[in-house]
């Protein structure tokens, strides 16, 4: 025989082409296990995004009314309203956090350790701590608003709590609870959260602090409540929270990079840039511009509430794609200190 | 004492007695009867049901044969020069695998458990305690192998435990026992390593240079999470197994993340005070 080249038949360029294996996409790497996802993705169902969109509702409208107090801010109806909001969120969350457990019924076995490395269970205590500062906080004002009745032992004895310094005490705690939710979820293998680890608690918190102030405003401007000093002053800190927001989105997609695409295409790109980029902060932005007006300001509010959400589902949503996306780990988990020489490569 | 697994690619034969074994022992449930039509791995993935993998490789090779190759040559003797510069690898590999959950020196799904459920016993094994694990599922993005997930039927999560309960009798586990050609070595992780640079070194010797350890802290693969205390001798990229290369340890970013998100903190403080001032 002379020299004859032995090709096998399935064989070109690297790329495996059969009948089970047809060639897709040139600068996909021959690589991998017949696409099966090497990592598994989050299991979490609606409870989830509900809560992470709740629970930065409550930690913003509560951490607002309190520095607004500290600054000299006397108005009754916007602290009755940020209270009463946080007490809300924060009588919801718990409930979402529980209904997602595989095992409701252990809920408390979370309350069973204290684990500085892991965000979930930081999360559970600060939650925890979170919640019964502010609801005594927010007790207190009912009880004051007269809603426990007058004269009986609880309306007076929560009217006696010291409910300033139970909002200071609570605060700090407020800003973990709208940041956590972020870190939490970029402390995983899931490649779109993890690369963007540093940036996803600053984007959370900024988004948390523009749903809350959102809140605050819609219930006030709905109700025609409040002073005209505090809804100015409550639409100048939309404004620049939602400029920070827009920032912090702009640098997280950057950051994200060849990681990112799961948020940047497709129905889900669609949603997040829709829904959250341009319906979410780029419209209030707009709307907020100028003299402060109820009509544009219940419009803006109700925008940036929905674009909040849409943010959270988005990127829990975009982090499924990105686990199922077995070239997103590989080139993810990557270093150049591998015993394989080129030439068995 | 440590044990774990050493794993040797290079002696399974695909027979997946290490599968039934593992579900026999542990009384885990079947996961239907789901043809791949990719190979005879049916399995597919690790799960939470499923905590012995074995993977078949169809491994078309890239280089191509060029000149008079003698076949029965190749296949007696590899290290024999070859008619124009043709090389074993050539001729494509069938390779397996039994996968398995890699109980990580430091453990991201331990890190990240919030219950404490996953803990190191005392045989240094990363372990689920069922009785504690509420299911909140966060041990499974965690994971950087894709080891765990939660059993929808019964809600918790699950993964090999390194059969806890038959070391405890001093017995070996069961996937290792039921192996016949013992690619599945149970031992003391320090003994185990011994043997894999051995087997590794025999290997080079024989020509095939591309076989190395998967999972020490110092070669291939497992920088950040401080080695595994099952380890595998492979032949081929990581990939080509589903191992990612350079798996990390996702808590290590904690602090820059908590530094980012008080800095956060503080600017989005001061806008607040800046809105409401006076
Ligand atoms: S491989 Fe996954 S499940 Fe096993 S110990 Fe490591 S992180 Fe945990
Ligand atoms: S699902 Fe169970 S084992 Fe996993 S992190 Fe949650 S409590 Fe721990």
């Amino acid at each position: 025989m002379t020299d004859v080249t032995r090709e096998a038949p399935q064989q070109r360029n690297g790329h495996v082409e059969t009948s089970h294996h047809p060639r897709k996409d040139d600068r996909r790497q021959d690589k991998g296990y017949y696409d099966i996802p090497p990592i598994k993705e989050h299991t979490w169902t609606w409870e989830v995004p509900v809560y992470f969109w709740l629970g930065g509702i409550g930690s913003g409208a509560h951490v607002v009314t309190t520095i607004a107090r500290m600054c000299g801010n006397k108005d009754l109806a916007f602290l009755r309203a940020g209270r009463y909001i946080t007490l809300v969120a924060m009588m919801l969350s718990p409930v979402l956090l529980i209904m997602d457990l595989g095992r409701p019924e252990r809920f408390y076995n979370m309350l069973r350790i204290v684990k500085w490395r892991s965000p979930m269970s930081m999360g559970t205590w600060g939650l925890t701590l979170f919640a019964n500062l502010s609801g005594l906080a927010a007790a207190s004002q009912a009880a004051r608003d007269g809603l426990l009745g007058r004269e009986n032992f609880l309306a007076r004895s929560f009217a006696a709590l010291p409910d300033r310094l139970l909002s200071i005490l609570a605060a700090p705690f407020g800003v973990f609870v709208g940041a956590y939710t972020g870190v939490l979820i970029a402390l995983t293998s899931t490649p779109i959260w993890a690369r963007n680890a540093v940036l996803m608690g600053p984007l959370f918190l900024t988004s948390a602090m523009s749903t809350g102030l959102s809140a605050i405003s819609f219930v006030l401007n709905l109700g025609g409540w409040g002073e005209r000093k505090t809804l100015e002053s409550l639409q100048k800190a939309e404004r620049a929270s939602l400029l920070l927001e827009m920032g912090l989105i702009a640098a997280s997609l950057l950051r994200m990079g060849r990681w990112g695409k799961p948020l940047r295409s497709g129905k889900l790109g669609a949603a997040f840039f829709g829904g959250t980029v341009a319906g979410g902060v780029l419209a209030p932005l707009a709307l907020l511009q100028g003299r402060e007006s109820r009509g544009r300001g219940i419009l803006a509010s109700l925008l940036v509430l929905a674009g909040g959400y849409i943010l959270r589902r988005a990127i829990l949503e975009a982090g499924k794609h990105s686990a199922r996306d077995p070239e997103a780990t590989f080139t993810f988990a990557w270093q150049e200190n591998l015993p394989l020489r080129d030439e068995n490569v | 004492m440590a044990t774990g697994f050493l794993t040797d690619t290079t002696v399974c034969i695909g027979c997946k007695a290490c599968e039934v074994a593992c579900k026999q022992w542990n009384q885990l449930p079947a996961d239907g009867y789901e043809l791949t039509g990719d190979s005879y791995d049916n399995t597919k993935t690790l799960s939470g049901t499923t905590w012995r993998h074995v993977a078949f490789i169809e491994n078309p090779k890239k280089k191509r044969l060029t000149g008079d190759v003698d076949l029965v040559a190749l296949a007696e003797d590899v290290r024999e020069q070859l008619p124009g510069g043709a090389e074993l690898d050539a001729l494509g590999r069938w390779a397996f695998m039994s996968d398995v959950c890699k109980h990580c020196v430091e453990a991201p799904c331990q890190q990240a458990c919030p219950t404490g459920s996953i803990i190191r016993n005392e045989f240094d094994n990363v372990f689920i305690q069922p009785d504690i694990c509420n299911g909140c599922g966060y041990c499974i993005p965690a994971c950087p192998y894709g080891v765990i997930t939660r059993v929808p039927e019964d809600g918790r999560a699950f993964k090999c435990t390194l059969c806890y309960d038959r070391q405890k009798d001093g017995l070996e586990p069961a996937c290792a026992k039921a192996c016949p050609t013992e690619s599945i070595m149970f031992g003391e992780v320090e003994e185990l390593e011994r043997r894999a640079e051995q087997r590794v070194q025999e290997l080079h010797d024989r020509g095939y240079t591309s076989a190395f350890v998967y999972g020490t802290p110092e070669v291939g693969g497992t920088g950040g999470i401080g080695g595994n205390h099952s380890k595998f001798i492979l032949m081929d990229e990581p990939e080509t197994y589903n191992l990612p290369r350079h798996p990390f340890l996702p808590q290590e970013k904690l602090n820059q993340a908590s530094a980012a998100s008080i800095a956060a903190a503080a600017v989005l403080g001061a806008v607040v005070a800046w809105a409401f001032r006076g």
